[in-house]
C-alpha cells in the first residue's frame, strides 16, 4: 500500500487532536482547559486545510480559535476556576451513551459512497448543475463561495442575522457594561 | 544564452536562496521548541520561545516569499512576516511582565550566596 | 519535483516543532508556561499554514495565516488581562485610565 505523504500529515493532526482531547478531559484547572480548547480549534482548522476545505478552515480559525476562547474566558468569571472532580460511578452513564453513539456511527460508515465519486446523489443532480453553471452565471471562481453567497444568498443572510443576535445576547448576559457601579463602591 | 535558459538559472538560484533561508529558519524554530521543553524555569523558556520564534518565523517567511516571485502571494507572505515582527516580541514582553507582576519568581531568586567581602578567610 | 519533497520535509519539521510545543502546553506547571506555549504554538501554526500552500500549490492558507497571526496576539493579551484583573469587563472598563510606567496603585 503506497503511503500518500499527505496522509502522514492527516494522521499526525488526528493524533494531536486525540492528545489534546485527553488532556481537556483530565485537567481540572479551567484556565488551562479553555486554552486547550482554543488550541483544539486551531489544530482542527489546520487539519481542515490539509483536507482541502479552505472556507471551513477559515471560519474555524476565526471563530473557534479566537473569539470562542475569549468568550469562554469571559464566561468563566461567572463560575468557578477549578472543576470539581467527578466520581467514577457517575461517569458510567455518559460513557455508555458515547460508546453507543460511536458504535452507531461506525456501523453506518461502510455505507458511505467513495470520496469524490461522480455518481453519488450529492454530486449528481443539483451539485452537478452548480458545477456546470457557476462560471457562466455568476463569474465567481470558487464554487462554494458562489453557492453560499449567490445561489443561496438568503440563507447566508439569515445565518448572519442569527449569529449577530447570539453575539448581542452573549454580551448582554455577560454584562459587559453594567459592572462599573459595583466596582466603584468597593 | 537564450531566454529560457536564463529563466531556468534564475529559478534555480531563487530556489537555492529560499532553501538556505528556510533551513536556517527551521533550525531556529526547532531549537526554540526543544529549548522550551528542556529548560528548567519559566523565564528561561521565555527566552527560548520568544527570541527564536520571531527570528525563525521571519527567515522562513522570507524564504517562502523569495520562492513566490513578484506576485500577490509574496506580498501577503511579507505582510504576515511584518505582523509577526510587530506582535511576537510584544506578546513575549507582555507574558514576562504579567508573570513578574503576579509574583512568579525566577529560579535564581532562591540562590543566595554570601558577598565575597563577607567570605571567611580560608 | 525536488521542490515538493523539500516543502513536505519542511512541513514535517514544523509539525514536529508544533508537537514539541504541545508537550509544553500539556505539562507546563504554571499557567504562564501554558500561555507562552499557546502563543508559540500559534506562531508555528501560522508558519505551517504558509508552508503548506507551497506543498499543494494552493495559496489559500496564507489568508488564514494572516487572520490567525492577529487573532493569536489578541487572544494572548486577553488571557493575560484576564489573569491580572480576574474579570474581562473590569479590564475593558479600565482601559485608558491605568497609570503609566507600571506604577502600582
Amino acid at each position: 500500500m503506497t503511503l500518500d505523504p499527505l496522509q502522514i500529515l492527516d494522521v499526525a493532526f488526528l493524533a494531536m487532536l486525540l492528545v489534546i482531547a485527553f488532556a481537556i478531559v483530565r485537567l481540572n484547572n479551567l484556565f488551562a482547559v479553555v486554552m486547550l480548547t482554543g488550541v483544539y480549534s486551531l489544530v482542527s482548522a489546520v487539519w481542515l486545510l490539509v483536507l482541502d476545505a479552505v472556507d471551513v478552515s477559515f471560519t474555524e480559525a476565526a471563530v473557534g480559535a479566537g473569539v470562542s476562547t475569549v468568550l469562554m474566558l469571559g464566561a468563566m468569571l461567572l463560575t468557578a476556576r477549578e472543576a470539581k472532580p467527578v466520581s467514577a460511578s457517575r461517569r458510567l452513564g455518559p460513557l455508555a451513551v458515547s460508546i453507543a453513539a460511536g458504535a452507531a456511527l461506525f456501523y453506518a460508515l461502510p455505507d458511505l459512497p467513495p470520496y469524490g465519486a461522480a455518481d453519488t446523489p450529492a454530486n449528481s443532480y443539483v451539485g452537478l448543475e452548480y458545477l456546470e453553471r457557476t462560471g457562466t452565471d455568476t463569474h465567481i471562481p470558487n464554487v462554494v463561495t458562489a453557492v453560499l453567497a449567490s445561489y443561496r444568498g438568503f440563507d447566508t443572510f439569515g445565518e448572519t442575522v442569527v449569529i449577530f443576535a447570539a453575539g448581542l445576547g452573549v454580551m448582554l448576559l455577560l454584562g459587559l457594561n453594567g459592572r462599573k457601579k459595583k466596582e466603584d463602591s468597593k | 544564452m537564450t531566454g529560457a535558459e536564463a529563466m531556468e538559472i534564475w529559478d534555480a538560484a531563487c530556489f537555492a536562496v529560499s532553501v538556505l533561508l528556510i533551513v536556517a529558519g527551521l533550525v531556529f524554530v526547532l531549537a526554540g521548541a526543544i529549548g522550551v521543553l528542556r529548560l528548567p524555569d519559566f523565564y528561561t523558556r521565555l527566552h527560548a520561545a520568544g527570541v527564536t520564534d520571531t527570528l525563525g518565523a521571519e527567515l522562513v517567511l522570507l524564504g517562502l516569499a523569495v520562492q513566490a516571485g513578484f506576485t500577490l502571494l509574496a506580498a501577503k507572505l511579507l505582510l504576515v512576516g511584518f505582523f509577526l515582527f510587530l506582535t511576537s516580541p510584544a506578546a513575549t514582553h507582555t507574558i514576562a511582565h504579567a508573570a513578574y507582576e503576579a509574583g512568579l519568581k525566577p529560579l535564581l531568586a532562591r540562590f543566595n550566596p554570601k558577598h565575597p567581602s563577607e567570605a571567611e578567610p580560608s | 519535483m525536488t521542490e515538493y519533497w523539500f516543502y513536505l520535509a519542511a512541513s514535517l519539521g514544523l509539525l514536529l516543532s508544533m508537537a514539541l510545543m504541545l508537550a509544553r502546553l500539556l505539562s507546563g506547571p504554571t499557567l504562564y508556561d501554558r500561555t507562552l506555549a499557546v502563543n508559540s504554538f500559534g506562531t508555528k501554526t501560522v508558519l505551517f499554514l504558509c508552508m503548506f500552500g507551497f506543498v499543494i500549490d494552493r495559496s489559500d492558507g496564507v489568508d488564514i495565516a494572516l487572520l490567525y497571526a492577529l487573532i493569536n496576539f489578541v487572544a494572548t493579551i486577553a488571557i493575560l488581562k484576564f489573569f491580572r484583573y480576574r474579570a474581562l469587563d473590569i479590564a475593558l472598563a479600565r482601559m485608558g485610565t491605568e497609570p503609566l510606567n507600571g506604577e502600582r496603585q
